[in-house]
Order: C-alpha cells, then sequence, then structure tokens
C-alpha cells in the first residue's frame, strides 16, 4: 500500500515537472505587455479613437527615467479600439495600470458615457482610474511635453490628484464616481477640464524647469531654446466641466470649482484670498488665509409648501501672507485677523455659493446631488419636487468664518 | 463516545464558512432586485436562517443523536435514506453557483492576461481530498481559517470605509415590499446555512451555554454579511449591480492603493483561500450523504461522484451558465426554502418525540 | 543472513556449561576475530579464562580488579566466592550465553570459571568519546551550551544533572542484528503518558534492522506515516532542551553512537521554539518567533509569489517596481519561472556543497559562488538581479528554522513550480492541499497542527506569541501527558 502510495506521489511530482517544463500556457511574458498608464479618447469620423500612453522601461546605469509611447487604435467602440491598439502593435493591452481618462472635447456633442462606461463594465481596468475632459484634442494632451514629469500622463495625474497640503482647488473624478452619479436620478455627474498653458505663458510661472537640455553655451537662442519651449507646457484643471444625462451643459470656473469643493470634502490647507482690505493707516491690502479647519453641511428640507437646501460652511483661518508696508510681527506667529477681512471673506463666500447654486439650476446640472438628498432624506415628498425640485429649490446660505482676532 | 468535533469548531465553521460565498455576486443580484434595500433582503434570509438555526439547536438539546441516527429511529432506514437523498441534492445545487462564481472570479480578475477556466481546475482536488476525509477536517480547519476569513474582512472594511456614503442605504424600504421579497426569495439559495448545522447535529457534544455561542458566531457570520452589504452599496451607489465580484472590489479606492500597489489583495486572497474550504462544504456533505445512502466500501468513491458532477456542471453547462444561473435562482427557490430551512427546522420535532421516548424510558 | 551461531545462541537459550573449554571453545569459533582476547588464569585451583574485546576494555582496572586478587587465590572457591572476590563496582553473574556475548560485545569483560556453569560480566568499559561541546546545530548567546555526544551514558549522565528525579526513567532496548545498539527511553513518570511509552517500547523492540547507525534510523520506524515529507519525530542534540520537552510530557529516545535524541509526540510548532526564547524575555522571544514565522513565509512563498505576479498577475505589483522588473528582465533568454527554477537549483547546489566540501574550501566556494557566479551570471544577463536576490533572500529566510530546512527547500521547488504553471491560485490550492493533509495529520494521536488545528488556547501562549513563564501554569494540553500543573503562580507570601 505504501509503496503504492509513494508510486503515485513520484508520478505526481514527475507530471507536474512535465507540466512546467512543457507548458507555457499560452502566456504573455511581461516584456510583451504593453503598461498602459493613461488613455486618451477621441472621437474621429464616425470612430472612437483611443490613444494609450505606454510606460516604457529604458533605465540604463546613466538614465534612470523611463520613457513613453503613444500608440493608437480605432474602432467603433472604445473595446474594439482597444483591440486594434493590440493588433497594431504586437503588445498586449495591460490596463490595471491606467490611472487616467482623457476625453477628448469632440465626445462632449454626444453621450460620453458610451465611451466611458465601457471601463466600468470590464475587470481589467481599474474604475477607481481619474476621468477628466481635455479641452481639446485628448491625444494631444498625451503628446505634450511637459517638464513636470517625462511621461506626461504622470505630469497629469499630479495637477489632478493633489495631495493634503495642496489647494483643494480641481474638483477630481474618476469613473466609477462619473458613472455612479450619471445612473444616479439626477443623472448629473462632473469632470475636471484639463487646458494647456501655452509655452509663453507658462515660462514666468517656471524658473529652473527644462534646464537641463544641452546648451553647450556656444549658441544661446538657438535650437536648444528651442527645445526648452517645447518642454514647458503645463496644465491647469480648475474648471470643471459639468455634464446632465452624459452630455456637457456648462463649466465652474477656479472660483467655483473650489466653492464646490468646499462643499463636498473637507478643504484644509487650502488658501483664499482677500483683497482691498483698508488697514490701520488707511491703505489698502491683500491677505493670504489658510483655512485650517472646514465644517460643512449641505441639506435639502422639503415640506407641502418649500424646498429649501440649507447650505452651511464654518471655516475657521490663519494668515499666511499681508501685503503690508510696515509689519511689526512674523508669520510664524498666530496674526490676529482683522474683523472686517473675516466678514468680507463671508460675504465673498455667500455670493460664490449663490453663483454655484445659480449655476446649478441654470445648466440643469445637479452636480451637488440635491434631488439625491431630497430621495434620501425627504422620500415623502420625493414624488412631489423631482421634476422641479431645482427651479423651486431656495437656498440658505450660512457661511462663518472665524480666526484669531 | 468521542465525538467528532468540539462546539467551538462548530461556532467557528459559521464565522469561517458561511459568509464568503455571499459575497461574490449575491451583493449584485441584490443590488439589481432591491436598490438601495439590499441589506434589508438580506436581512429577511439572515432571521429566516436564525430560525431554522435556533430550531437545530433545540434539537440538540433534546438529543444527543446526529441526522442519520435521528432519522432512522423515526422513519427507518429507507425513510432516512429517502430524506437524506433530497439534501444530497440540495447540497449539489447549492454548490453549483458558488462554485462558478469563483471560477469566473478566479479566470477573469486573477488571470487578465489570459483567462481560462483550466486554472480553476485544481480546486476540485483540494475539494475531492477534503471530502475523502471525516467530519474533524471541517473542524479543523474553521480552526484556523476563520482567523483568515475574519482578517480577510476587516482588510477589505478598513480600506474601504473611508470612501462609503453610508447614506447610500437611504430611504429605507423605498423599493417596495414587493421587490425586497423578490430579492431576498431570489437569493435564497446562498442561505440555508442551517442545513449545514443540520449535519452537524449529534457531532459535537451539546454542553449549557452551548447554543448561546452558536447563536452568537451565527449572528457575527450575519453581521458580516450584513455590514458588507451597505459597505458595498455605499461604494457603489447607483453602480452596484454591475458589480459582479463584489468583495474583491470595494478596496480598492483609497488613496494608499495608489502609493503601494493593491495590498488589498493580501485580505481577498486570504478570503479566497478560506473560500477554497467554504466551497468544499457543500460538496462535503453531498458526498457524505451520497455515502450513507449508497454504503460504498471505499471512502473515496462518493467523493468522485460529487465532484465529477460539479465538474461537469462547471465545464459543459458552462454555455448555458445564464439559463442555470435563472433556474437557480429563480425556478426553484421553492426546494431551497424547503430544503434549506424548514426540513432542518421541522426535526427539532423529531427530537420532541424522542425526549418523550426516552423520558418514558427513565421512568420506567 | 547473521552468524548462524548466533542465531541459534538467541532462539535456543544456549546455557553456559560447566566445562571451561567446551565454553571457550564455542566462544573462539563464534567470536572468531583478532581483538578478542581470550587469558588463562587461575582462581585458587580452578582454571578460568578472562574474554575481552581489546580496544573496549580498561586494561589497567582488568589487571587491578581480576588479576590481582585472582593471583592471590588459593584453594576451592565456590561461584559465591568468586564473585565477591572481584571489587569493580559493576559485575553481574551470566548464566546464559546470550547474554554473555551480548556483554562482551558491549564492552564488559567476561570471567568463565572452569566447573562452574555461570560466567561474571565485569564492567570495566572505556573507550575514546568526544568531549561535550557546543552542538552547532543549535547554538545560544545566553544559555545553556553543552550538547550531547555519541555516547549513551554520557548522555544519560547529562539528563540525570539535569533532571534529579527519582521520577526520571530509562529504560533499555537493544535494536539491531549486527550492531546491537542500545537504545534507551527516557521519560518522566508521573507526567509522560504510560500509554505512549509502552507503545514506543513495543515498536522498538519489533525493529528488524542489520544496524542502527543513529538515531534518525529509529524515527522512521516509529513514524506513523511512512512517506510523509513531514517530520514526525522531534529531534534536539540539548540537554536542556531535552529536559524541557520531557517536562512536558514527552518520550525521549537515545541511541548509543547518536548525539540526537529524539522526542514523541512532534508538534510542528516546536521547530519555531529555539532554547533561547525561553532565556530571554517573553517580548523578545515573541518578537524573535514573529520574524521567523515571517521569514519562513518569505522563504517558502517569495519566489513562487514573485514567478506568480511576473507571470499572471502583474496588478499584484506597483507600477514603479513593475517598471524596474521589467527593465531587469529584458534580454533574460529564460522566461520568470525557468528562470527562478534554475537560479533555486544553482541555490541547492552551493548549499549542498558548501555543507559537504572541507572547511577549508568553503570559503572558495562562497566567493565562488555567491558573488563571482552571483554578479557575472547578472551581468552577463542569463539571471536577472531582482530574481538573484529573491533566491538569496529565501534561501537566508529558510535557515531562520533549521530543523524544517529539508522538508521546507522542498516545498518551495513545489510551489515555485506549481505558481509558475497556476499562477497565484495555483499556490492557493496546493497550500489548501498542504492545510488539508496537516490539520489530519497525527502522530500517536497528537496533531502535528496542535495547539492551532485543533485550537487549543491555554496552548497559544507558548507559540508565536511567547508569554510570560508565570502565564504558562500548566503543561501544553496539545501533548497527552498525565500531570498537568507546572506552575504554582504564588509563591507563599506573594500577594
Amino acid at each position: 500500500m505504501q509503496s503504492r502510495k509513494s508510486k503515485f506521489i513520484m508520478l505526481l511530482v514527475l507530471f507536474v515537472f512535465i507540466f512546467f517544463f512543457s507548458n507555457d500556457f499560452g502566456l504573455i511574458n511581461v516584456e510583451k505587455t504593453s503598461i498602459i498608464t493613461a488613455v486618451a479618447i477621441d472621437y474621429e469620423n464616425d470612430e472612437y479613437v483611443v490613444t494609450a500612453q505606454i510606460a516604457v522601461p529604458e533605465a540604463t546605469d546613466t538614465n534612470t527615467e523611463n520613457q513613453k509611447a503613444q500608440l493608437s487604435g480605432k474602432g467603433a467602440t472604445v473595446g474594439e479600439a482597444l483591440k486594434d491598439l493590440g493588433d497594431v502593435s504586437g503588445w498586449f493591452p495591460k490596463l490595471s495600470f491606467c490611472n487616467l481618462i482623457i476625453l477628448g472635447n469632440s465626445l462632449t456633442d454626444d453621450n460620453v458615457i458610451k465611451a466611458v462606461d465601457y471601463f466600468t463594465k470590464t475587470l481589467r481596468v481599474q474604475d477607481s482610474a481619474l476621468i477628466a475632459l481635455s479641452e481639446k484634442n485628448a491625444k494631444d494632451l498625451l503628446t505634450l511635453a511637459t517638464p513636470l514629469d517625462n511621461i506626461s500622463s504622470f505630469a497629469l495625474q499630479k495637477i489632478i490628484l493633489k495631495n493634503t497640503g495642496f489647494d483643494k482647488d480641481v474638483a477630481q473624478s474618476d469613473v466609477k464616481t462619473f458613472c455612479s452619479d450619471y445612473y444616479s436620478i439626477s443623472e448629473s455627474s462632473y469632470m475636471p477640464l484639463i487646458k494647456v498653458i501655452p509655452a509663453g505663458e507658462s515660462q514666468k510661472s517656471q524658473s529652473s524647469g527644462g534646464g537641463t537640455q544641452n546648451s553647450g553655451g556656444m549658441n544661446p537662442g538657438t535650437s536648444a531654446s528651442e527645445q526648452k519651449g517645447d518642454k514647458d507646457n503645463l496644465f491647469d484643471a480648475k474648471t470643471t466641466a459639468l455634464f446632465l444625462k452624459g452630455k456637457k451643459v456648462g463649466e465652474l470656473d477656479n472660483n467655483l470649482t473650489l466653492i464646490f469643493n468646499m462643499l463636498t470634502s473637507p478643504i484644509k490647507g487650502t488658501v483664499l484670498t482677500v483683497k482691498d482690505m483698508p488697514d490701520k493707516n488707511g491703505e489698502k491690502s491683500n491677505y493670504l488665509l489658510m483655512v485650517m479647519r472646514s465644517i460643512r453641511s449641505v441639506k435639502v428640507k422639503a415640506d407641502e409648501n418649500d424646498l429649501k437646501v440649507k447650505i452651511k460652511i464654518n471655516l475657521y483661518c490663519k494668515i499666511t501672507d499681508h501685503t503690508s508696508k510696515n509689519s511689526d510681527y512674523s508669520l510664524s506667529q498666530n496674526i490676529p485677523i482683522p474683523k472686517i477681512v473675516l466678514e468680507k471673506l463671508e460675504k465673498d463666500l455667500t455670493s460664490n455659493i449663490e453663483e454655484l447654486i445659480e449655476t446649478s439650476k441654470q445648466s440643469g446640472c445637479d452636480f451637488l446631488q440635491l434631488k439625491q438628498k431630497l430621495y434620501r432624506n425627504n422620500y415623502k415628498h420625493y414624488a412631489r419636487y423631482k421634476d422641479n425640485y431645482l427651479s423651486v429649490i431656495k437656498p440658505e446660505i450660512k457661511v462663518t468664518v472665524s480666526g484669531q482676532t | 463516545m468521542q465525538k467528532e468535533l468540539k462546539t467551538r469548531q462548530v461556532c467557528l465553521f459559521l464565522i469561517a464558512f458561511t459568509p464568503i460565498a455571499k459575497l461574490f455576486i449575491m451583493p449584485s443580484v441584490l443590488a439589481g432586485k432591491a436598490n438601495e434595500d439590499l441589506w434589508i433582503c438580506t436581512l429577511i434570509n439572515v432571521v429566516l436562517d436564525f430560525f431554522t438555526i435556533a430550531s437545530i439547536i433545540y434539537a440538540c438539546k433534546n438529543t444527543d443523536k446526529n441526522l442519520t441516527q435521528l432519522l432512522e429511529s423515526s422513519f427507518g432506514k429507507l425513510g432516512a435514506k429517502f430524506i437524506v437523498g433530497i439534501f444530497f441534492i440540495y447540497f449539489i445545487l447549492k454548490a453549483i453557483l458558488p462554485i462558478s462564481e469563483q471560477a469566473d472570479y478566479v479566470k477573469l480578475t486573477l488571470y487578465t492576461l489570459k483567462p481560462t477556466v483550466l486554472y480553476f481546475l485544481p480546486f476540485f482536488i483540494v475539494a475531492f481530498y477534503v471530502c475523502t476525509k471525516n467530519l474533524r477536517v471541517l473542524g479543523r480547519s474553521a480552526d484556523i481559517l476563520w482567523l483568515f476569513t475574519i482578517i480577510g474582512f476587516l482588510i477589505l472594511f478598513a480600506l474601504s470605509i473611508a470612501n462609503i456614503d453610508f447614506g447610500a442605504i437611504l430611504p429605507l424600504g423605498a423599493n417596495g415590499v414587493k421587490k425586497i421579497i423578490d430579492g431576498s426569495y431570489t437569493t435564497l439559495l446562498w442561505f440555508g446555512d442551517g442545513a449545514y448545522l443540520l449535519f452537524l447535529m449529534g457531532e459535537f457534544k451539546f454542553r449549557k451555554n452551548d447554543g448561546k455561542k452558536i447563536i452568537l458566531s451565527f449572528l457575527i457570520s450575519s453581521l458580516i454579511v450584513l455590514l458588507f452589504m451597505i459597505i458595498f452599496y455605499g461604494t457603489f451607489t447607483y453602480i452596484s449591480h454591475r458589480q459582479r465580484f463584489a468583495f474583491t472590489e470595494i478596496s480598492k479606492y483609497t488613496s494608499v492603493i495608489n502609493n503601494l500597489g493593491r495590498f488589498d489583495y493580501i485580505g481577498i486572497l486570504l478570503i479566497l483561500f478560506s473560500n477554497v474550504f467554504a466551497l468544499s462544504v457543500p460538496l462535503f456533505f453531498a458526498s457524505k450523504s451520497l455515502d450513507y445512502i449508497l454504503g460504498f466500501s471505499k471512502k473515496w468513491i462518493s467523493p468522485l461522484i460529487v465532484i465529477g458532477i460539479q465538474l461537469f456542471i462547471l465545464i459543459f453547462l458552462n454555455e448555458y451558465y445564464a439559463s442555470v444561473e435563472n433556474f437557480l435562482m429563480s425556478k426553484i427557490n421553492w426546494f431551497f426554502l424547503i430544503v434549506g430551512n424548514i426540513l432542518p427546522a421541522l426535526c427539532v420535532l423529531l427530537t420532541k418525540k424522542e425526549s418523550k421516548k426516552q423520558y418514558a424510558i427513565e421512568k420506567i | 543472513m547473521p552468524n548462524k551461531k548466533i542465531h541459534d545462541i538467541n532462539t535456543k537459550r544456549m546455557k553456559i556449561e560447566k566445562t571451561l573449554d567446551k565454553n571457550v571453545n564455542f566462544l573462539k569459533s563464534t567470536l572468531n576475530s583478532e581483538d578478542v582476547t581470550f587469558l588463562d588464569l587461575k582462581i585458587g585451583n580452578k582454571n578460568a579464562v578472562i574474554v575481552f574485546i581489546n580496544d573496549l576494555v580498561d586494561k589497567n582496572s582488568v589487571g587491578e580488579l581480576i588479576l590481582r586478587p585472582a593471583s592471590q587465590t588459593k584453594g576451592e572457591l565456590d561461584k559465591t566466592q568468586i564473585f565477591e572476590l572481584f571489587l569493580s563496582p559493576e559485575k553481574t553473574k551470566v548464566t546464559e550465553m546470550k547474554d554473555l556475548i551480548n556483554d562482551l560485545l558491549l564492552g564488559n569483560t567476561i570471567l568463565i570459571t572452569d566447573q562452574i556453569d555461570c560466567a561474571f560480566s565485569f564492567g570495566l568499559k572505556f573507550f575514546e568519546k568526544r568531549a561535550i561541546t557546543e552542538p552547532p546545530t543549535s547554538t545560544v548567546i545566553k544559555g545553556p551550551r553543552e550538547g550531547f555526544v555519541e555516547s549513551l551514558p554520557v548522555n544519560i549522565s547529562l539528563m540525570r544533572r539535569r533532571l534529579k528525579s527519582p521520577d526520571l526513567r530509562f529504560e533499555n532496548v537493544t535494536v539491531g542484528k549486527y550492531s546491537r545498539t542500545p537504545v534507551t527511553l527516557c521519560y518522566i513518570d508521573g507526567i509522560a503518558d504510560k500509554e505512549l511509552v509502552n507503545q514506543l517500547k513495543a515498536k522498538l523492540s519489533k525493529i528488524d534492522i542489520d544496524a542502527v547507525l543513529d538515531s534518525s534510523y529509529i524515527s522512521k520506524f516509529i513514524g506513523e506515516h511512512k512517506i510523509s515529507l513531514f517530520k514526525q519525530i522531534g529531534n534536539t542534540e540539548k540537554p536542556d532542551i531535552l529536559a524541557g520537552k520531557i517536562l512536558e510530557g514527552r518520550v525521549a529516545i537515545f541511541v548509543d553512537g547518536s548525539p540526537i535524541a529524539l522526542t514523541v509526540p512532534y508538534l510542528l510548532i516546536e521547530d519555531f521554539q529555539s532554547a533561547s526564547d525561553y532565556y530571554n524575555s517573553s517580548y523578545s522571544a515573541t518578537f524573535a518567533r514573529q520574524i521567523r514565522l515571517f521569514s519562513i513565509f518569505l522563504a517558502l512563498f517569495l519566489p513562487a509569489l514573485f514567478v506568480s505576479a511576473e507571470l499572471f498577475h502583474l496588478q499584484l505589483i506597483p507600477l514603479s517596481f513593475l517598471l524596474t522588473i521589467v527593465n531587469s528582465i529584458k534580454g533574460i533568454p529564460l522566461s520568470p519561472s525557468y528562470e527562478m527554477f534554475f537560479t533555486l537549483m544553482i541555490f541547492e547546489i552551493l548549499n549542498e556543497a558548501s555543507v559537504r566540501m572541507p572547511k577549508y574550501v568553503g570559503m572558495v566556494v562562497s566567493i565562488v559562488g555567491g558573488l563571482v557566479l552571483g554578479e557575472t551570471a547578472v551581468t552577463a544577463g542569463i539571471i536577472s538581479a531582482p530574481t538573484l536576490m529573491i533566491i538569496a533572500l529565501s534561501g537566508i529566510c529558510l535557515y531562520t528554522v533549521p530543523e524544517l530546512e529539508q522538508t521546507f527547500s522542498i516545498l518551495r521547488i513545489l510551489f515555485l513550480i506549481i505558481a509558475g504553471s497556476f499562477g497565484l491560485y495555483g499556490l492557493i490550492i496546493s497550500v489548501a492541499l498542504l492545510l488539508t493533509y496537516l490539520i489530519t495529520f497525527e502522530n500517536y494521536k497528537t496533531p502535528i497542527l496542535a495547539p492551532f488545528s485543533p485550537l487549543i488556547k491555554e496552548d497559544l501562549k507558548d507559540t508565536f506569541y511567547k508569554g510570560f513563564l508565570l502565564e504558562q501554569e500548566n503543561r501544553p494540553l496539545s501533548l497527552k501527558n498525565v500531570n498537568k500543573r507546572r506552575i504554582k503562580k504564588k509563591i507563599d507570601g506573594d500577594k
């Protein structure tokens, strides 16, 4: 019995070995896999054009940076375009590392969900990938050179995905959030709109970027400087594109995007500017306040007669800079904020919120998900207001800004 | 006589194995039926199971016999075999969908480059091996795997909790009673854990307070499922019904993942590991039932038959997967309700008779 | 077929005869070997012969304790007078030829006298033995350094010195047709399970083998699963560890000629427990055990996980790390799984060579193998740097639990092959298979995975968590021992 058992085990081991050495299971070697870091989708000639940015590891002993490659595929659906991309390159497109999906402006003429939905349906892609709209062609955004990173999609991610300590001035969205907002009862969704800041404009905001080119020191102002100029593209994602039923219906500018973020998430570390405030000498000066703490609530209250949205914001700020001719304290001290500055900020914020709600009403895009709040918290009155809630809703806004006075 | 299991192992069995199979496609099925009320559907099924399990515990108090002994004393050998035969069919049917869910999950999410069912087939080797062992294997594996299951879920819950919109489950019951009941009825096949406990009856020494311990374990396992439903819907809200492999998806939205890679897979793999045994449980009971009915001399024959049936269903009925799924979820729910809940609960009547008989004997 | 005469002696219970010549002639024909010395002498009026094996006895003692008193005798002496004449502290009367030969082969000196139907056996053994040193397999920084040696009496004395209890029992069995090796069972009466002792004795006495050259021979016979990859019998080279194990209720087996004592029953967790854990604080012991657990996890699974991630599950690797990997494997001629497999094989070859080869060339091997081979293989683009690093790390990690090195290195190769063929799920399945095997694996009714499976809460205090000494009030419940309590928590007067 034992010898039979040991023979069986030996046979099993032999089988596993033979299996191991004789079968590659049609494996796709990592070298034949294209690691897609970002995807740009455009719509041209009734076809989806998917451009994938692929990280190509090229590090050597002297150069530790990786390179990129752009490949495009076309198809009647996004899935087909991706398949086409693999067919033309011989690389197996690996989308698990794709953290950014950029939609071209051409897609906004139709329902963008037709392109985006693919990414929530397939398990090959992370639906946690960031999503953004390009002001122009999405493909161009990936091919642009930028001093921020060798790989432009990484640079774009830096701009969109701002960590704590940066201003919350980008209304970031990912595939899952966008789609779930789209399929929500308000059918309203949003994503950041990326604009390219051209070379000339960006140069002034850039001190040393791109300075690693071979200058040679011989012919200043010739080809070397042109190359440098090519790399001087920066990105701006502070504008937010608004969508209703998948179609672009409006935009939020920098200010409104910041207010929108203020209402939807904590904004610790964000700075706010209060301009033209008179100081003790009667001269005008500007204040830069940093939000140290923010408490916010957006509640929808409904009864038979009224539908209200009650918005409360409570900010605690600290001065981080202010223009003054003669200052007798350092910024490390907790400088008292003049009451008049706090009042001005409260007023500005209140009018911005009003403007935000007005934008929502005009565009029809319920980006604050008021309908959802009505459904969840005032289900009794949902049927009454569900069709006209945006037009009848009345805002009640209370902004409180405090600080050491 | 030495019992095969300890009460502790029965409790850990409920925690380690019963929640996992419910967390693959069941949440998306429920979200499709009842949207934000999916957790109410789950709660209804949990309550049903609670009554079944409570009845079995009551039965355990009355008798020391195991299921087959109890059935034989009440219905004779033939009757017992008939009833065990019904349970055999039940376990076979109950195993089909969870196994194909797992197979789908393995091929579609773990092997994205070249998905094939081949990668899942080694599961049947473990299932076969487990089925050839005695009941002790379940108890002892539960002794270890409860920790894997709990840690796995803790990791997933901890990573997902920051991105949950708890308000998503409001308003309560807005989808209406019909949809909620429909959701519960459709997902009955994933419940009916009382049937497992019925087969464990008499295999452990039932002492005072053991009933409370078993109920507590059942509640912990149910709490995991309920909490998962809420987290799941809070994460995906309106696209929940499209998330077929729910438990592997909820944790990937945390910002830490971006920096460290998919380390949530630690939790996922721990649960997958427990699930290998959890999926073997219905097959184990099916093979023991078959063994009892047909009385094979070799202990490997009935496992071979049971595994063969499952393999056949997985491979050859794969093309008709949608029909199989439809059949199990909407055509024979009554069978799952009767065999998974009502029959086990009825066994308490047999033990009542039993205890009266015992009392009479003692009196004499 | 062993010596026919020996066989006859054993089976026919041959008695020692009264005629000296008959006995001597029989012995000469049976033990026809030049190292057996026959020395004629007279005891009173009687002729006698001393028989001993040249290199096994202390000749001075033979002269002093046997020859000198014999030369001073006169007249007729009977059996009892002769026996009392000699002052050797270890002396017995032997009546059967079988026992006489046994004693002779063990190194005793035999006196056969004419007209007396018995012989006298004197324990005047003397042979060279190794000094007591610290065993190389279990060195400690703090703690006792004594190790067992090949001599059974020395080993027994080492145990006696540690456990001066009248309950410490030694029971002897002789095993081996040709080697006739003394095997001694050691346990504490009142702690060890008597049924286990009897079971072991019965098993030992049934062993039919030519020779027992080391204790490992015995472990193959007493293990209940003959073809198992896993250890079933514990072993140690240190008396302090053995004393601890015996006090937990285990039974030890000493084999003459082996410095390794066996212990039964065996739990897998034993090999994660080091002697120094008990001499250090429980914090550092717990930390060390966690490190060992983590190391074993890395040793077993790291190559397999890396290969499966590289082949099947790229999404598990962080992007920046993936780019580094892709960089390093560019141009490598082998697929990741073959590359890992062959690198592992090279590591095993180097490992085997370094154990076998003389110490003075060991340094050369480590330089050539580790540095030159590794470095040049990476530079030449035959293997990639991550693979080399993983194998090196996995190799080192395995030695944190040296007792399991052999088993785990085989498992590591198996897991690697499975991961290379089936990926992560294949790996999960193989571990599940292994777990199913282990949870049902019992030896002498003791589950090898106890106290994890079956879960024994009380015993978890000495597993990957090392509890404080006073917490470990009872002997392990995982073992079948009789007397459970081992520590009285409160000393009189304590609050």
